[in-house]
């Protein structure tokens, strides 16, 4: 994932009807689970319903919110384990979050090709919503066995994402400025990642929402 | 990573109550303010227009939800087409998982905000499922062996 932000050609949002370049708005497409906590895994919600700093962040700074789906919930049910990146990368798992990709990528494309400004806030950590990190253990199976389990962060996005992002390239359209809610690192820190999330958002207003300021780096 | 928070409370919301369209015009509360005092998620409804696949896979959450001992509830807006949740696609594909349809409040917009504020605050409040229904499925799976 890059922070490339290639304009979607003018040509293409006068086809589809585009709004006036003044009516554009800035849309975050936001994880499921931040404005649901009961998308978690069991045990792992940490608010009862909605993450209020990431809604506070985000609207105080203008943007409206798009919702995406929980690829997990619907796979792997309400009751479902924890678990990593590496047991989630199965075929099928992939074909799931596919048909949600495309689902959803309309409402993106339509963003997109009015002239929108599109940002991604994922959730770092997790298998499925990671954006800049994700989490590992190859050898993770059978019955969980937490605190005593452990597994690694690594630096890449979580397979939703992956799904996400690919799906928008087949449709042409560029990678989307992104960064993650550190929710699923180990240890949350919410101070922290309040701050990580504005820094995120400042950095782009200051840079005029432009094509390189969103890198979705580590 | 063993206490849980979640307060087993969904709200399926119109794209029109998250971001309101032209706040000016309109009397709305601050619905999101509201789910979040009552301990409410949400599940976003699309705008306007058909999202067949898109609604497809709001249902199939609901699904889940509703099999599995959360209250599930839908805020509608008066006088959008649907009441903002595509009320009439949406039934069919939530009858068509065995999910009885969540009670519905609507939303005036041309009203008092404070005033429908409060009346959504006490629908929200005022409902959950029956208490052998919490019992049944809102224990950690933990705390079960």
């Amino acid at each position: 994932m890059t922070g490339r932000d290639d304009p979607v050609p003018p040509d293409a949002a006068a086809a589809t009807g585009a709004r006036a370049p003044a009516a554009a708005r800035k849309v975050a497409l936001v994880a499921n689970c931040l404005l649901n906590q009961n998308a978690k895994v069991c045990e792992g919600a940490n608010y009862r319903g909605v993450v209020s700093p990431v809604v506070a962040a985000l609207r105080s700074r203008g943007y409206v919110l798009q919702q995406l789906p929980c690829p997990e919930l619907a796979f792997a049910g309400a009751r479902r384990w924890w678990a990593v990146y590496e047991q989630y990368d199965t075929p099928a798992y992939r074909d799931h979050c596919r048909r949600l990709a495309q689902a959803v990528a309309p409402l993106i494309e339509g963003y997109l090709r009015a002239g929108d400004e599109v940002i991604l806030i994922g959730l770092d950590g997790s298998p499925s919503t990671g954006v800049r990190f994700t989490s590992s253990a190859p050898d993770w199976g059978g019955r969980p066995n937490r605190p005593e389990d452990d597994w690694q962060i690594l630096p890449r996005p979580g397979i939703w994402i992956e799904e996400l992002q690919a799906e928008l390239a087949r449709r042409g359209l560029p990678p989307l400025p992104a960064t993650g809610w550190a929710l699923d690192m180990g240890r949350f820190d919410e101070a922290g990642s309040r701050r990580d999330l504005e820094e995120f958002l400042d950095r782009r207003a200051r840079a005029g929402a432009g094509p390189d300021n969103g890198a979705a780096s580590p | 990573m063993s206490a849980d928070a979640r307060g087993w409370r969904v709200a399926l919301l119109p794209e029109a109550l998250i971001n309101p369209r032209d706040p000016a015009c309109q009397a709305l509360p601050d619905v999101l303010a509201v789910l979040e005092s009552a301990g409410y998620g949400l599940l976003q409804l699309p705008p306007p227009g058909a999202h067949r696949l898109l609604l497809a896979v709001i249902a199939d959450q609901v699904a889940e939800y509703a099999h599995h001992g959360y209250a599930v509830v839908a805020l509608g807006l008066r006088g959008e087409a649907g009441e903002g949740l595509h009320w009439r696609p949406l039934s069919a594909l939530l009858r068509r998982r065995g999910v009885a349809l969540p009670p519905r409040h609507l939303i005036r917009a041309q009203g008092d905000a404070a005033a429908e504020a409060g009346r959504l605050a006490d629908f929200l409040t005022g409902y959950d499922l029956p208490a052998e229904e919490r019992r049944r499925w809102r224990t950690s799976p933990q705390e079960e062996r």
